[in-house]
């Protein structure tokens, strides 16, 4: 699941963090993508980039089912074709002109992504009964961060890792942000005190941080 | 409106990448790009489009990639 050159969903936000009409940065192997919900509701992810000068769509503005450069007001629809340029409002856009998108899917209070940009996975996410809790970013590479977890939590098919913190049986899942920085994503299984279990998300935070570089090294930590 | 122009740059170039940046341009803003010379100091390109799109054609590669620097642009119709 770490390995870039596999292709396979992972998660890049929490559902509810992207409000309809918003837009944010993320990055997934350190390419660097724009999570928007349009106003009817429906999350996309692409690459950040207009296609015009090459600045962040995650700075545009989303207007309805568009969203707009912060540069010079290029709109794209969603499926990351550009329909309108404000300095030229009477040109018939070409084809040509759209944005590198990726497929998406929301599933346990999470955004998903398929790490094949234009790709058409095969099924989509698991879909299971989790709250999706917050989401924190370890200064630690996926790879390590995924062996540490493997020594307390579970690795499940989808590469998320089951296991109890704070009290609660939580499901984490990995988003390898780039080769050094591992975002983590906490949902909660069942019942659970969510201020606990963000206290407890930090302290394995800092536990995955502190850990000896060794291969063998184990979390320690009391959550 | 189509138009079809010849563009002049001069400058400091990579020639490969300012060829590469040119066709990548071109292809985006579905202009037709014909390179008629390309050296270190001086670049000429035919360029056939619809006028806005030869206009953003002209300005992205007057910025150029980052290896090569446009000092001048002259364009005169083909």
């Amino acid at each position: 699941m770490t390995d870039p050159a596999v292709p396979a969903w992972h998660a890049v936000a929490l559902a509810a963090d992207i409000e309809p009409g918003t837009s944010a940065g993320t990055r997934l192997h350190d390419r660097e993508l724009v999570v928007w919900r349009d106003s009817a509701g429906a999350s996309h992810v692409w690459e950040d980039r207009c296609p015009h000068r090459g600045m962040r769509l995650s700075f545009g503005f989303v207007r309805g089912d568009h969203i707009a450069c912060l540069y010079h007001g290029w709109a794209y629809d969603t499926a990351g074709q550009c329909r309108a340029i404000p300095a030229h409002p009477d040109l018939a856009v070409p084809e040509t002109i759209r944005v590198p998108t990726y497929a998406s899917a929301e599933a346990s209070g999470l955004i998903f992504v398929w790490s094949e940009m234009g790709a058409t996975p095969m099924s989509p996410p698991a879909a299971r009964p989790l709250t999706a809790l917050r989401s924190l970013f370890v200064e630690a590479t996926p790879e390590r961060v995924a062996a540490l977890l493997a020594g307390r939590f579970a690795p499940g098919p989808d590469g998320s890792f089951a296991g109890c913190l704070a009290g609660a049986d939580v499901v984490l899942f990995l988003q390898p942000f780039t080769a050094e920085r591992t975002g983590l994503h906490v949902t909660i299984d069942g019942a659970g005190d969510g201020a606990l279990v963000s206290r407890g998300a930090e302290a394995l935070r800092h536990a995955i941080e502190a850990a000896a570089p060794s291969r063998f090294a184990s979390l320690e930590f009391a959550a | 409106m189509r138009e079809r122009i010849e563009l002049v740059f001069l400058g400091v170039f990579e020639p490969a990448s300012f060829a590469e940046f040119m066709r990548h341009r071109a292809r985006r803003l579905s202009v037709d790009a014909e390179t008629r010379r390309l050296d270190a100091g001086r670049v000429e390109v035919t360029v056939e489009g619809e006028s806005a799109l030869v206009d953003m054609f002209e300005v992205a590669c007057s910025l150029g990639p980052l290896d090569c620097l446009v000092t001048d642009v002259a364009r005169r119709a083909a």
